[in-house]
């Protein structure tokens, strides 16, 4: 069986292309996998099916959509939220009305009026106010024709479900890379680490706030920061205003290994994460596998982490106080963190192993290319005995045969 | 109580899986309790016919019969456990194994088209199914027990089977190896024929039939093996103890097998056991040196195994004796007792 592999991947930046590169060599054990260059919007000859992976990003993902919506395939929506990526698919080329479509889609009249709000600027673009409110999803989902859709959590499969979508969905853990030996970076004190891109959901300022009150328990902390921040973020200024200055350590973009050497100094990691856009964080997976204990916003995928894994902070007018504490008492227990961190390392190699989830793959992509074919042969050699023993379509007894496939899930 | 054992049949085949049910049936019969044999007869092939005639175990109604209900399903091997029952234990033979690890083998069956595939994962969703609702599931041995585990994450109670009632008796450690098995490639017969042209002074008698047999027998002819290698075909109880009785060593490779019941067979006869490394359910029981003796699996050095047993006939004796012992601890007593009492509790 010979798929089609749609996905940035290095050089490019970004949380899916490490995502592709991790499990390409790992599905590749599994299925007959072609990648393909970036721009390409054909799959190859023989291809059985195209695999295309999805994120907010116009400028990462829109030749992957304008593939998917040529041939449609099996998507790994790896974020649900994704206004920002179809106002650019649509708005970004001119076609407004592919954009009141997604609107109208998404939000019913009431859609579209907005929809023409942001076109004739009366409303401010909504992919920067309120993506969570109107995600358009289903600009996507409907290119599938139903092949099906594969989520990172059981959240996104909530939504997923909720937006109306009828063909499959397989939920698969975001796989966990394997931590390389690498030596810690060299940054003293107690080291609290938010690694990742900056960007507004971050939570960044409440981490700021938070860790104001901290130094006043632990004055030699610092906080480190690493990633490319968001625009307009005034990252600097408020660590400025704070008197941050002398505990932040701040580091932009950095490589793999840089990362991973980061991280492993830190003492205890923090991946905050609101609004949620149904997205998984290679940031927390990345701690997990490492084993260090993690504090994470009580949203999405990050609520369905185990209890005992992971520190749980809900983003709601307390959040600053509750991130605090938490911190407080990781810097001040070592015991805590080392019962944590040993859950977390755990939950990494159970059910984010490589393995594991390139199995479930490969069951999905095996189930998409193949399983319509499949139900269809099996319906019609029950179909054919029932004829030929005289039960009419619409009977009890074929109504008990259909009842007996769903449940079975062999002919549906 | 009234039980349904559930089994399928292969038309004109029969082997361990058909023996065990039936003998299940006796016992619980000796022991007082209404039992039958429900079977479906089974093909898996081509293409999907696996899933549509697994799907005839679907369709049965076995809550009550003749207007009696059926108190308890005991389920063997796929797939007689896709049957609808509030009380179905299974008693796991073997899961459909072209669809796991014989898979992308040459004893597999599905190749890599999408229709294939997905048959594959239907079967793998199925099971899922059929033993998720299963109120108890046992395994008759370590090996299917593990299987089950790593491939659905499915756990069961191990809980093997005494072997079919013969006149299990030791006359003598004669000068011949036997082999007791369906003649399929599983098997893997050409494997002491091999080994039978690599030490002159080998023979066997290769009780059993199949659809390999026609090339076992052009092999053995290839290889010169012409009177050191005999096919009995498939011998009465009588006869199979007698051979049992009469021989110098038990061979049993197959690749990777569910539990099968000849080597205890083999150990009630005071029989040594020689096996492979990859045999998974014998070596339960084949301890080298202690019960038997396990090889890896080529001709040479099965044929120095079986050579081996032929110079230290005192040695078959103690390794034979020693897996009696073991083979006695098994009892339908001890098997039927653990089945109704977490069948019915």
């Amino acid at each position: 069986m010979k798929v089609a592999y749609f996905s940035p991947l290095p050089p490019e930046t970004s949380g899916v292309a490490d995502y592709s590169a991790l499990l390409v060599p790992a599905l590749r054990r599994h299925v007959e996998l072609e990648v393909m260059p970036r721009g390409r919007r054909r799959p190859p000859r023989g291809t059985d099916l195209c695999l295309y992976h999805v994120g907010n990003d116009p400028e990462a993902h829109g030749w992957i959509v304008e593939a998917l919506r040529r041939w449609p395939g099996v998507v790994v929506l790896h974020e649900f939220v994704l206004h920002h990526l179809v106002s650019g698919l649509t708005l970004g080329r001119r076609d407004v009305a592919a954009y009141l479509g997604a609107m109208e889609r998404e939000a019913g009249v009431v859609g579209r009026l907005l929809g023409l709000g942001v076109v004739d600027g009366c409303v401010p673009p909504l992919w920067e106010s309120r993506p969570e409110d109107f995600p358009l999803a289903g600009f996507v989902l409907d290119a599938t024709q139903s092949r099906g859709v594969v989520v990172h959590s059981r959240y996104a499969e909530q939504r997923v479900v909720e937006a109306g979508y009828e063909g499959p969905v397989w939920r698969i853990p975001h796989p966990a890379w394997p931590p390389p030996a690498v030596q810690p970076a060299a940054i003293p004190g107690p080291l609290v680490g938010c690694l990742g891109n900056l960007n507004a959901s971050k939570r960044i300022p409440q981490v700021l706030d938070a860790f104001v009150r901290i130094r006043e328990r632990h004055p030699d902390a610092r906080l480190l920061l690493v990633g490319a921040a968001a625009p307009l973020s005034d990252l600097d200024a408020r660590v400025d205003a704070l008197g941050l200055d002398a505990a932040v350590v701040r580091e932009g973009y950095v490589d793999e290994m840089r990362f991973w050497s980061l991280m492993a100094a830190c003492d205890v990691c923090v991946s905050l994460r609101a609004p949620t856009m149904g997205e998984t964080s290679g940031s927390a997976v990345r701690a997990l596998s490492l084993g260090k204990p993690l504090v994470v916003s009580d949203v999405g995928w990050f609520s369905e982490l185990p209890d005992d894994a992971v520190v749980k902070i809900p983003a709601d007018e307390r959040e600053v106080a509750r991130l605090a504490a938490a911190l407080d008492l990781l810097l001040t227990r070592e015991d805590v963190r080392t019962a944590l961190g040993q859950q977390a390392r755990e939950h990494a190699r159970t059910e984010h192993d490589l393995e594991r989830v390139a199995e479930h793959y490969a069951a999905a992509l095996e189930e998409a290319a193949g399983g319509p074919a499949v139900r269809e042969a099996v319906l019609a050699d029950v179909a054919l005995a029932a004829a030929d023993s005289g039960v009419e379509p619409g009977s009890p007894e074929a109504a008990e045969l259909g009842a007996r496939l769903r449940e079975a899930r062999i002919g549906e | 109580m009234r039980i349904a054992v559930c089994a399928p049949q292969v038309p004109f085949t029969r082997g361990g899986a058909e023996i065990l049910a039936e003998r299940l049936v006796v016992e619980l019969r000796a022991r007082d309790h209404d039992t039958d044999l429900v079977t479906v007869p089974f093909k898996w092939y081509p293409g999907t016919r696996v899933l549509s005639q697994a799907f005839l175990w679907r369709l049965l109604d076995l809550e009550e019969s003749d207007g009696r209900p059926i108190d308890l399903v005991i389920a063997t091997k796929f797939p007689s456990y896709a049957v609808r029952h509030p009380r179905k234990i299974v008693w796991l033979l073997h899961q459909f194994r072209q669809a796991y690890d014989l898979d992308r083998t040459e004893l597999g069956q599905f190749d890599e088209s999408p229709v294939d595939r997905a048959t594959r994962r239907a079967v793998h969703r199925l099971d899922r199914i059929a033993l998720g609702e299963a109120r108890a599931i046992f395994a008759t041995s370590r090996n299917v027990a593990g299987r089950l585990e790593r491939t659905l994450g499915i756990h069961a109670e191990v809980l093997p089977h005494p072997p079919q009632e013969l006149d299990y008796r030791c006359d003598d450690y004669g000068d011949f190896v036997l082999s007791v098995n369906r003649l399929d490639r599983a098997k893997r017969i050409d494997l002491l024929l091999d080994a039978l042209a690599a030490d002159e002074r080998l023979h066997v008698v290769i009780a059993g039939d199949g659809p390999d047999r026609e090339r076992l027998e052009e092999h053995a002819r290839v290889r010169g093996l012409d009177g050191r290698a005999v096919f009995a075909g498939r011998v009465d109880g009588d006869d199979l103890a007698d051979l049992y009785a009469r021989c110098l060593a038990v061979y049993y490779a197959p690749v990777d097998e569910d539990f099968g019941m000849v080597p205890y067979e083999a150990f009630l006869a005071e029989k040594p056991v020689v096996t492979t490394t990859d045999a998974g359910g014998p070596l339960d029981v084949v301890a080298d040196r202690r019960t038997g003796l396990v090889c890896p699996p080529d001709a040479d050095a099965i044929a120095a195994a079986c050579g081996w047993l032929l110079e230290h006939r005192d040695d078959a004796r103690v390794y034979g004796q020693a897996g009696k012992a073991l083979a006695e601890q098994l009892s339908w007593e001890r098997a039927i007792e653990r089945l109704l009492a977490v069948g019915t509790g």
